[in-house]
Parts: structure tokens; C-alpha cells; sequence
């Protein structure tokens, strides 16, 4: 099974860019892990993000959300099965992701099923001013937040037949 | 007591842009307004960088049309470098300009706009999507879609090494050029988007054009303008989407003027209002008049049909047929009707596929000679040229360090803003009458405004769940007494 691990967000946009940070900080802390690819920066959605998930049977994506009443550092783990009920099916601009999966699979891509789409969402203060820092208040949190995803997209990552050996090495390190 | 009627977007990320309509007492329509969030002070980030970085920078504006701002910001930094660049350099960036078009192109008519057509505006939103779509016209065709997307994106890869965030054009040319190998590589690719640009033509002719009723909405419905044209043109009057002038031609064929990137400022200038963050660019040497249609407005559009209206002809032979058959099914050039932008996507795509044959028979595509060490710093550089969803500007100065001391840039979308209000406005006045509550329905017609300019407001272009529903709240002396949600 190959396994993508996806950094959303646009690194110059303040806390937008806590997804592509932590993909490359995760990237760093899992070993070269047979079957297991990572795109740090991805800006993309709907019919380009197919394009980057051919071929893969499992998807982590780390992104930024911005929720009412949440605070700068919560982070919420879903699949794309939790998401559908809040999914339309048009957009002014694309497709949205979920649309553009079914399409993909409909058409016989291989692409990771919704159950095998791991979205991990980490609440920002600011996602619209450019700025190559993230705000304070994401800033100081980071870390703790980094530290307990980590765990979590190991073991996402374990459960991949391909890579247990190399997750396996992560573990006794 | 007015009723106010908000159609919101809400779960974008980055910004957010929403649509109000104003009520009389009637029920019917007094005002509408689509107000948008701005760049965000983009200009004012990139002050005191190194001017060569900013090509590479300017690619996180949007991730929608990434390419647009890289050859902008490219062709704006050779400009404070002197304007030194390697011949080959500006083909190769056209012949991947190219590519990116075809693949912006197919995803907009196949996932945005076919869905309308080929499902119905009308039809169900469960259905009216790039899945209904597939499943009407047949798996196939949906194969097809993917495979010339991801043929127009190798491409693009193969040239520029990488395709949302290149770091490919640098001052003086690109980091790379094309290699024969590679070019034999692309050649049956582009074959291969060529028959693809033709099939989607006749798709057209097969579902829109034979249904009269389409025909007729196109035509007749309320989505045309009297305002003016704006595009990229060649010496020949032909649409270029990389060089070129600008030329400005009113909604009945005349020209109105055509100018030099470097004199950009001349011609266009930006109207603020207090209840928006985004400019509304005119014509300048008219003066602001207002969201005025008519002959003396100093409004423009600035569209794929735009491109077209403002267009002698177009630059190869196949799109010169298909341009032909448009505008003789219109019933002339140039043409009004907004929602025929679909179509003049669809004539761009048949000249892009032909450029890129024509590239690939250059025997010059390969020459290593690819970039010039420029040898100056000149201070200025002004860098247009045409984003799919509009003309785009980026003008810049450097000091003599090359530092960048200031930058301003006019996107694609920003020159639609006031046709965008006017068009919505209209759409809404047709739509919702005294006496006559509006539905579901609204939504779509009134989308289907807004998605003729396939505008955009990305900054960064990535949001959960990934869509733009819309929420139409109805106001009845200032209490929210209905809601209407898809």
C-alpha cells in the first residue's frame, strides 16, 4: 500500500502554512519509509489534487482550518467519511476534493478510498495576511501540537503493510 | 421595510466573498452587490526582496493560476534588468504558457461549465456537477478529461521542471531549457491534446449548440453587458496570451486604444468603493462613470470572449475556423453574451494545442542557448500578459542593487469586478419579481453569472470541505425570516 502525506497551505500566508510545516517537520522525524511519499507544499484542491493522488491507496493530509470559536493550535483529526455531510458538489472554481475523488474512482484511478483519507486540521488565528511567520499564538503551540500528531500519522503510516518495517525502526529509535 | 437577501459563502479559508441583493417593498430588486476579499497587501511583501526572487514569489498569490503570475513577475524583472532575455527563453515560456492554458481550460468547461449544459441549469445540484456529467455523456469522456489534463501537465512539468510553484523563469530566460529527447517525449502529447481540443469543439456543438434552448439562454438570457473588451494581442490583431499589447475594443467592434505593458498606467486606472476591498478598474481617459453600461461606459471585461471580441482573427488555422463558426452562430463580432466565454475557451484551447505543434516543429525550441546574464540593473520592469481569467499586470521597480522598492499588480479577476456587480445585479433583477419569492434556482442562475468570468479570489487556494456553498439569507425587517441553503 503507498502512502502519501500531504502539506497543505501557502507557506507565505501566516498560519496557512502550519500544514506544509508540520509535513516537512514529520518528514523529517519518519525515516525513509518504503511506500510512503511526502509533499510537503501543496496549494492545490479538486481535480489537480487527483492528479497528485494517483496511485496512492492512503492519504494524509495536514492542513489549516479556521472554525468558529476554535482557538490557534486545536487540531481535529477526520476522515473524508466524516466530512461528507458537509460536502456540496459545486464550486465556482473547481471540483471540490471529495467530488473529485469519486470522479477519479469512477473512472478506475487508483486512489485511496474516503475511509483511507486522514485529514488533520489545525486550527489558525490568521490564514489571509502574507507573512512568512506563523502568528504567535499558533507559534507557541506548535511544538505540542507537532509532538501529538506525530504519533498519530506514525501510526497511520504503520498501518501500511509496505512501510512496517521502516515504522517499526521509528519506534525502537 | 426592505428586505436584504445575502448569498454568503462560508467555508472558505482564506477570505470569503458574499452576494447581498437590496429589496424594494415590492419584492423586486434595488441593488445587489458581490463584495470580495483583496490580495492583502501582497505588493507591500515583497518590498526590499531581491527583484529576481519574486517570480518565484509571486506564485503563492494563487494557486489556481500560479504560471500567470510566474510569467507576469518574469517578464516584469527582465524589464528592471534591461529587457536582456534569450530568444528561445520567451518560446519555451510560451510553450509552456501554452500547456497551462489547456489545462486550466479543460478543468473550467468540463467540471464548471458543462455541468450547466450538458445536466440542465435547472437540474438538480446532486447531479449538476462533473459527476453528472460523466455519467450522462459517458465514462469514456471522462477518461479523456483526465488523461489531456494530466498530458497538458506533464508538459508543463517536462518544460518547467515542476507546475504549481515554479521556479523556472528567471532574468534573462529559465533555469533549463528543452532537451531533443524531450522534446520527442512532448510531441505525441500534443498530438494527442490537439484531437482532444477538436473532440471538446464538437461536444460543444453536440449539446449546447443542438439544444436550442441553451442557444437561446445564451443569447437571450440575461447574462450579456454593454461594456467593453479587453485582451492580448500580436501584431496581427491575433490573441497572444504571453506578449503582445493590450488592446481595449468597444462592444461594437471599434478600437478604443492599444497599448504598450509600460504604459499600463496611462490607460487603466482603479476605482475604490467603500463597501468593498477590491478596486474596479476603467478606462481611464473615460473617468470613473459609474456601473454604467453603454457606449460611452469606461467599463471592460476581460475574459476569454473578451479575447476573442477583441481579436481580427486568431493566430492559427483551426482555431481561425472555430472562431469563424462562433461568432457566425452569434450573429457577429464582437459578442455580448457573456455565457459564450465557455465557447471562446474552448477556440483558445484549439490555438493553444496549435501553438504548441508549431513549437514542437521549431527548430530553435532546442537550443541550449536558453538564458542571458543580464548585465544591468535598470529599475523599472513592466510584465502583462493573459491570465485565463483575465489581462494581468505586475509592474516593478528596483534600486540599483536590485532590490524591489515597490510593486503593483492588476489581476485577472480585478478587472471583472464591475461587470461581475453589473451582471449579478441583472441576473437577480430577472430573477426575482414582486410577488415572486425566490428559490433554489436563484443560486444556480446567479452562479452561473459569476462563473462566466471563472473568477478567482485565491490567495492560496485550498479550503475544507473544498467548495463554495452558498447560503441566500432573506431579510424581513432586519429578522432573518428565510434561509435558502445548497
Amino acid at each position: 500500500m503507498r502512502t502519501l502525506l500531504l502539506g497543505m497551505g501557502n507557506p507565505i500566508l501566516s498560519d496557512d502554512a502550519v500544514g506544509v510545516r508540520l509535513a516537512g517537520d514529520l518528514a523529517r522525524a519518519l525515516p525513509a519509509v518504503p511506500g510512503l511519499d511526502v509533499v510537503e507544499e501543496c496549494s492545490v484542491g479538486g481535480l489537480n489534487l487527483l492528479e497528485v493522488l494517483e496511485g496512492y491507496e492512503q492519504l494524509i493530509v495536514l492542513d489549516a482550518v479556521k472554525t468558529e470559536g476554535g482557538l490557534p493550535g486545536d487540531w481535529y483529526r477526520f476522515t473524508l467519511d466524516t466530512l461528507q455531510g458537509t460536502l456540496h458538489l459545486t464550486n465556482i472554481h473547481d471540483v471540490n476534493f471529495a467530488t473529485a475523488l469519486e470522479l477519479g474512482q469512477r473512472l478506475g484511478m487508483l486512489l485511496p478510498h474516503r475511509s483511507n483519507v486522514h485529514v488533520f486540521a489545525v486550527e489558525a488565528e490568521d490564514v489571509v495576511t502574507f507573512s512568512e511567520h506563523m502568528t504567535p499564538a499558533l507559534e507557541h503551540v506548535y511544538p505540542e501540537l507537532a509532538a501529538a500528531i506525530l504519533p498519530q500519522v506514525q501510526a497511520l503510516v504503520a498501518s501500511c503493510p509496505a512501510s512496517q518495517a521502516a515504522s517499526e525502526a521509528i519506534t525502537a529509535s | 421595510m426592505p428586505r436584504t437577501i445575502t448569498i454568503d459563502p462560508i467555508t472558505r479559508l482564506e477570505g470569503h466573498g458574499k452576494i447581498q441583493i437590496f429589496l424594494h417593498d415590492d419584492g423586486s430588486v434595488k441593488d445587489c452587490f458581490f463584495q470580495i476579499p483583496e490580495l492583502r497587501g501582497f505588493e507591500r511583501f515583497v518590498v526590499g526582496r531581491p527583484i529576481e526572487e519574486l517570480p518565484r514569489i509571486v506564485t503563492r498569490i494563487c494557486g489556481v493560476c500560479p504560471a500567470s503570475h510566474h510569467m507576469a513577475s518574469a517578464k516584469a524583472v527582465d524589464g528592471c534588468f534591461g529587457n536582456q532575455v534569450a530568444p528561445v527563453a520567451h518560446k519555451l515560456r510560451d510553450m509552456y504558457y501554452h500547456a497551462h492554458y489547456i489545462h486550466s481550460h479543460i478543468a473550467h468547461f468540463y467540471a464548471l461549465a458543462a455541468p450547466d449544459f450538458v445536466m440542465g441549469p435547472d437540474a438538480d445540484p446532486t447531479v449538476r456537477n462533473i459527476l453528472g456529467v460523466v455519467a450522462k455523456v459517458g465514462l469514456d469522456i471522462g477518461g479523456k478529461v483526465i488523461r489531456a489534463r494530466a498530458l497538458a501537465q506533464k508538459i508543463q512539468q517536462t518544460l518547467g521542471g515542476r507546475t504549481t510553484h515554479l521556479v523556472w523563469c528567471m532574468p534573462g530566460g529559465v533555469s533549463k531549457g528543452l532537451t531533443p529527447e524531450e522534446l520527442e517525449e512532448i510531441k505525441p502529447m500534443v498530438a494527442e491534446l490537439a484531437g482532444f481540443a477538436t473532440f471538446s469543439l464538437q461536444l460543444f456543438r453536440d449539446v449546447v449548440l443542438g439544444n436550442p434552448g441553451y442557444v437561446d439562454l445564451i443569447l437571450h438570457g440575461p447574462y450579456t453587458l454593454d461594456v467593453h473588451n479587453m485582451g492580448l494581442v500580436d501584431d496581427n490583431n491575433a490573441p497572444n496570451f504571453y506578449h503582445g499589447k493590450v488592446r481595449v475594443v468597444d462592444f461594437q467592434g471599434r478600437e478604443i486604444c492599444k497599448y504598450e505593458a509600460h504604459e499600463y498606467n496611462k490607460f487603466v486606472a482603479e476605482h475604490v468603493e467603500p463597501w468593498s476591498y477590491l478596486k474596479f478598474p476603467y478606462l481611464k481617459q473615460r473617468g470613473w462613470k459609474g456601473f454604467k453600461e453603454g457606449i460611452d461606459s469606461s467599463l471592460y471585461h476581460a475574459t476569454p470572449l473578451s479575447r476573442l471580441n477583441v481579436a481580427d482573427r486568431m493566430a492559427t488555422p483551426r482555431a481561425q475556423e472555430a472562431f469563424e463558426e462562433m461568432y457566425s452562430t452569434l450573429g457577429g463580432h464582437p459578442c455580448k453574451a457573456l455565457l459564450a466565454a465557455h465557447w471562446a475557451r474552448l477556440v483558445e484551447m484549439v490555438q493553444n494545442a496549435e501553438m504548441l505543434e508549431r513549437y514542437c516543429a521549431d527548430p530553435e525550441i532546442t537550443s541550449d542557448q536558453y538564458r542571458v546574464i543580464p548585465d544591468r540593473v535598470t529599475g523599472e520592469g513592466f510584465g502583462i500578459v493573459e491570465a485565463m481569467r483575465g489581462t494581468l499586470t505586475h509592474h516593478y521597480t528596483c534600486d540599483e542593487n536590485g532590490i524591489c522598492t515597490s510593486a503593483n499588480l492588476i489581476v485577472g479577476t480585478t478587472n471583472n469586478n464591475a461587470p461581475i456587480q453589473m451582471v449579478t445585479k441583472k441576473v437577480a433583477q430577472a430573477l426575482i419579481k414582486p410577488g415572486k419569492e425566490p428559490d433554489k434556482g436563484i443560486l444556480n442562475m446567479v452562479e452561473m453569472a459569476f462563473r462566466a468570468f471563472d473568477p478567482c479570489y485565491s490567495c492560496a487556494t485550498h479550503y475544507l470541505p473544498g467548495q463554495m456553498p452558498l447560503t441566500i439569507q432573506i431579510y424581513k425587517g432586519g429578522q432573518l425570516w428565510r434561509e435558502i441553503r445548497r
